[in-house]
């Protein structure tokens, strides 16, 4: 018997074994993606239809689509959704990657004591300091801005713990050497740590990103007096509220809703999966 | 070089987003105009913020008026039409800036954050406010409000019933928009396959009621009536249409209350016998049972027509009446749930304005107004002078031809007037978890009593 | 000894660096998170119009007051319903699908992890709306299981207490199943293959392996991905508030969508109450978090 006949073999063998895995994760498979499967037939279908139930493709998508931009500001929400999605990624990544790189890289007692204290921050619930929020940024005159919408969200423990977990994959003794080359601390962070945690920035932007696009309480609060300051959730609360709600009109407000950030997630899979592995470590 | 593509992509976001940050050149034209008061001097103080600070708040042009309103099928058109009435009539240069909001309580909340936070200038002119909330926000926020003290409003053409929730110490605050009496619509044809006619419905008791209901439900398979259990507005209506409150002296007033309990046994015996269907939620209660066709009987508020009229295929079968009554033998009930109305803020900065344009065009009647508010969105006026109009007189061909508007706002004319309460919607959750109790087999005094200790709880915070 | 002060100096200033590094993100949590917390503890002591906010008498009243609320103890015995039962299973089937997409025999990993991964990236708006319509009388999964034969007639799912739990359970699960895997994945993937060759040599089978092996190694990722699950559970509100607004007769409601509607829903705006409410949510959130780095392991 030839080497590649044995493996050939042994690997048929092993396919074999794995068939109630397969079996296991396409079922699985199928509970995920059905739901959304059924969210996109929905969006093509007429809202009688989607009310009982309909499964497979229909002929209203072009109606739906149309009285969506009767009803809404689809492209305005669209923009603003982006806008502010945008904007809190990159001050979140950029505060928060700051943060945990001191905290682990110039790791003391004080400091770690630091980062347990700003754990805590995890677990106020939103609801309890909404109220105080909203008068801070009342005061503030910001009501209505993209700083109103991203202000709780810029600087998070999560992140923050993100970005000190991955930085102990970062190689100190490179620190080292751009030292003695004279490179300034804050030189190091720019020139050789962005480049080198480029998939933990991925990982942490897919997840801002998602957070960001998703966010509807605060929004809700900070922005209900402008219709042109208007996110996507709030849009399709918009469309789900009212005396009679066209279902068809709202799962293509839905669909419009999910595809940015699925589109995020493929683009950014990669990295995202190598992001996160090194924040487990 | 690796390195230098990611430095650059990371440059290249956050240039992205300073752009982003920056104000958007198609803001809206009306931003200039628009702009809140006292914002100009928050202006020179944040310029990042002012930037982006849309326009928000009550309007500083003096032609221009800003409005929270909800329901784009709704009271949208209503004050589209009030706009290009005023405007025809009276001011060619005014503009009503219609703020959509996603449903009522964002126009609560709003007023309450406002209210937190001390500030009042983030309000619009006027808001479009449910009118059972009214009482408890001019107690809690007594400066958001102005009132309508000086303007020239024939108030005596409204009925009182709608009146008594916007009218406070004598003063009136609330402009009434649109009229929340009941209809009870029977399916005559569903009626007729059970051997009834639409006027055998009319002043019969809640126990014939059932009865027929039975009947109904036996020969064609449908309820004779449906409701949102978990917003269920039956036990206030029925209570109404007996004159009776749920409150007393400014307490709860459910366990002692017997006229209460017969209600609330009527409702339950009525959904053990397949004569009631209640819904899990609104939507399940609007499009499962209304539009997907499990019902002969509708009865709520009038503004649940345009919800009745989606089924296009039962056109011409439907007819309205009156309420049945625990009494029966020919009295009727009359009764009315979840009107709203326009108030002006205490941020107007244009109050003539304001006053002025909801006198002359809701306030006096205007045909013109009320017509396309009907017509547009069918928003049924609670003036009885707007009720007399030839749009109002005229047949509707999906309720056989009846004129059913004009009818209405005589209803209207009859509803007794009760004893409201701030705890309105807290009471109505709490009497819809009792139900779903008794229903599920709880004990039903002790269900009511503990609604009754829930409601007193939250009075007592 | 003058080349040791100036090593310490160098050593202060790369000092002075990390604490900058650490001042932007700590200042705005600190004004944005800690400030409001306090602020919200003043309001949990009063009451009143939110315009004209009093003292409680006496101070604690409010705490006090929410032993004998029926309401807020049943969303409580909700909340930890959703905890004891969704979360462990979530998280069971979280690594069980960890640990067979980390197999390298198998074919379609990336189109399987994406595929598991991809309710992650709806919005929660969006899902709720997706599942009630799905469990609704008239829905989908009524008429597949009517039309299979298994119910006899339409089983209306988000109107009878169980059913309506158990419809929020499998939305959850649905939803974060495939986020937690991703980091069971990672860890995986950092636990270096010899450890595996090795406990096969010395005979060890699958589930000795797994409970041996992945289990012990991916303790810190358990560790916190509990902690994250407790404390989303314990905030819980989106699918409380969207898919089953809280019913039917409140059986489903949540410990924060009750605190919202104290503080927003039905016009009541009894600020004073909700404040206190949550922060009793807070300290449970805070000890249940600290029981499980107590009994997980902690770093160095």
């Amino acid at each position: 018997m030839t080497d590649t006949k044995l493996i050939k073999a042994n690997s048929s063998a092993i396919q074999k074994r794995l068939i109630p895995t397969y079996i296991f994760l396409v079922f699985w498979c199928l509970f995920s993606v059905f739901p959304l499967y059924w969210m996109i037939t929905a969006a093509t279908n007429a809202s009688i239809e989607v009310a009982r139930g309909k499964i497979v493709f229909g002929t209203y998508a072009a109606t739906n689509f149309k009285n969506l931009l009767a009803a809404e500001p689809l492209f305005k929400s669209l923009a603003n959704s982006f806008k502010y999605s945008i904007v809190q990624t990159v001050l979140c990544l950029f505060i928060c990657s700051l943060a945990g790189y001191g905290f682990e890289l110039y790791h003391d007692k004080a400091k770690d004591k630091l980062f347990g204290i700003l754990l805590l921050a995890m677990m106020v619930p939103q609801v309890a300091t909404m109220i105080p929020l909203f008068r801070m940024v009342s005061d503030a005159h910001l009501l209505n801005t993209v700083w109103a919408f991203i202000l709780p969200s810029i600087s998070t423990p999560f992140m923050i713990m993100m970005f000190r977990q991955n930085s102990r994959n970062f190689p100190v003794d490179i620190m080292e050497a751009a030292r003695l080359d004279g490179l300034s601390e804050f030189a190091i962070f720019f020139r050789m740590y962005l480049p080198v945690m480029k998939s933990t920035y991925a990982a942490a932007a897919v997840i801002s990103f998602m957070n960001a696009w998703n966010s509807y309480m605060w929004p809700k609060v900070v922005m209900n007096t402008d219709t042109s300051a208007m996110n996507m959730p709030m849009l399709i609360a918009n469309l789900a509220a009212g005396y009679t709600v066209d279902y068809g009109t709202l799962m293509m407000g839905v669909l419009f809703c999910s595809v940015p950030t699925m589109i995020i997630f493929f683009i950014l899979q990669k990295q995202f999966a190598e992001g996160i592995t090194g924040s487990v470590k | 070089m690796k390195k230098r593509i990611v430095s650059a992509i990371m440059a290249g976001t956050m240039v992205a987003s300073l752009v982003a940050c920056s104000p958007s050149p198609e803001a809206p034209a009306t931003s200039a105009e628009t702009k809140a008061a006292g914002e100009t001097k928050a202006a020179a103080e944040t310029q990042a913020a002012a930037e982006t600070q849309a326009p928000a708040a009550a309007s500083e042009d003096a032609n221009t008026l800003t409005v929270y309103a909800w329901d784009k099928n709704f009271n949208i058109p209503a004050l589209q039409a009030a706009e290009a009435d005023y405007q025809k009539n009276v001011n060619p240069d005014f503009k009503l800036n219609i703020v959509e909001q996603s449903q009522s309580s964002d126009v609560e909340n709003a007023v309450t954050l406002a209210g937190s936070a001390g500030d009042y200038s983030t309000l619009p002119d006027i808001v479009l406010f449910q009118d059972h909330y009214f009482k408890k926000y001019v107690t809690d926020f007594p400066d958001a409000w102005a009132s309508f003290e000086g303007a020239d409003v024939n108030w005596d053409d409204f009925g009182a019933e709608k009146l008594s929730y916007s009218t406070i110490d004598g003063v009136h605050y609330g402009m009434p928009v649109d009229n929340g009496t009941v209809i009870f619509a029977y399916r005559t044809d569903l009626l007729e396959q059970a051997g009834y006619t639409i006027d055998d419905m009319k002043g019969i008791s809640w126990d014939e009621w059932i009865e027929i209901g039975k009947k109904v439900y036996d020969t064609t398979g449908k309820y004779l009536l449906s409701m949102d259990g978990d917003g269920n507005d039956l036990p206030y209506m029925m209570l109404q249409a007996e004159g009776v409150s749920q409150f007393k002296d400014g307490d709860i007033n459910l366990s002692e209350n017997e006229t209460f309990k017969k209600i609330i046994d009527v409702i339950v015996r009525g959904a053990k016998e397949n004569v009631i269907y209640l819904a899990n939620d609104w939507s399940d209660y609007t499009d499962q049972t209304i539009v997907g066709d499990m019902v002969a009987g509708v009865m709520n508020g009038n503004w649940i027509i345009p919800t009745i009229q989606q089924v296009a295929d039962n056109s011409g079968k439907w007819e309205i009446t009156s309420m049945p009554t625990l009494e029966g033998n020919g009295k009727e009930g009359f009764a009315s749930n979840g009107g709203s109305s326009l108030y002006i803020t205490s941020n107007c900065q244009n109050l003539e304005l304001a006053q002025d344009f909801l006198a002359k065009t809701f306030g006096a009647g205007s045909t013109e107004t009320y017509d396309a508010a009907l017509k547009n969105g069918g928003v049924i006026t609670c003036s009885a002078k707007a009720g007399e109009s030839a749009v109002y007189n005229e047949g509707v061909p999906y309720f056989n031809n009846t004129p059913i508007y004009a009818e209405i706002v005589k209803m209207g004319a009859n509803v007794p007037v009760v004893e409201q309460s701030d705890y309105h919607y807290p009471t109505r959750t709490q009497v819809a978890a009792a139900i779903q109790n008794i229903i599920n087999g709880a004990d039903a005094d002790a269900s009511i009593k503990d609604a009754e200790d829930q409601v007193r709880f939250a009075m007592q915070g | 000894m003058n080349t040791n002060s100036k090593e310490t100096s160098v050593l202060a200033k790369q000092h002075r660096a990390g604490w900058f590094f650490l001042l932007p993100a700590t200042i705005l949590i600190f004004v944005l998170n800690f400030y409001p917390m306090f602020q919200a503890f003043i309001i949990s002591l009063k009451k009143g119009s939110p315009a004209a906010l009093q003292w409680t008498t006496p101070i604690f009243n409010n705490y006090t007051r929410m032993l004998q609320d029926k309401l807020f103890i049943r969303s409580v015995g909700n909340t930890f319903l959703y905890l004891l039962i969704q979360v462990p299973i979530m998280l069971v089937l979280a690594i069980l699908l960890a640990q067979l997409l980390n197999n390298k025999d198998l074919k379609f990993r990336g189109l399987f992890r994406t595929m598991v991964f991809l309710p992650c990236a709806t919005s929660l708006v969006s899902y709720a709306l997706i599942f009630k319509s799905l469990f609704a009388t008239q829905g989908l999964i009524n008429s597949v299981l009517v039309n299979l034969g298994i119910f006899k007639e339409n089983f209306n799912f988000l109107g009878t207490p169980w059913s309506a739990k158990m419809v929020i359970i499998i939305a959850l699960i649905w939803r974060w199943t495939g986020y937690n895997m991703v980091f069971y994945l990672a860890g995986l993937q950092n636990i270096e293959y010899s450890v595996y060759e090795a406990a096969k040599i010395d005979g060890a089978n699958g589930w000795e392996t797994f409970w041996g092996i992945t289990v012990p190694l991916l303790r810190p990722v358990i560790v916190m991905t509990f902690i994250m699950s407790i404390n989303g559970t314990l905030q819980l509100f989106d699918e409380s508030m969207n898919l089953t607004g809280g019913g039917p007769a409140n059986s489903t409601i949540t410990m924060s969508h009750y605190i919202y509607n104290n503080s927003f829903g039905q016009g009541v705006g009894n600020f004073g109450y909700s404040s206190a409410l949550s922060f009793i949510v807070f300290i449970m959130v805070a000890v249940l978090a600290f029981i499980n780095l107590k009994v997980g392991d902690k770093r160095d």
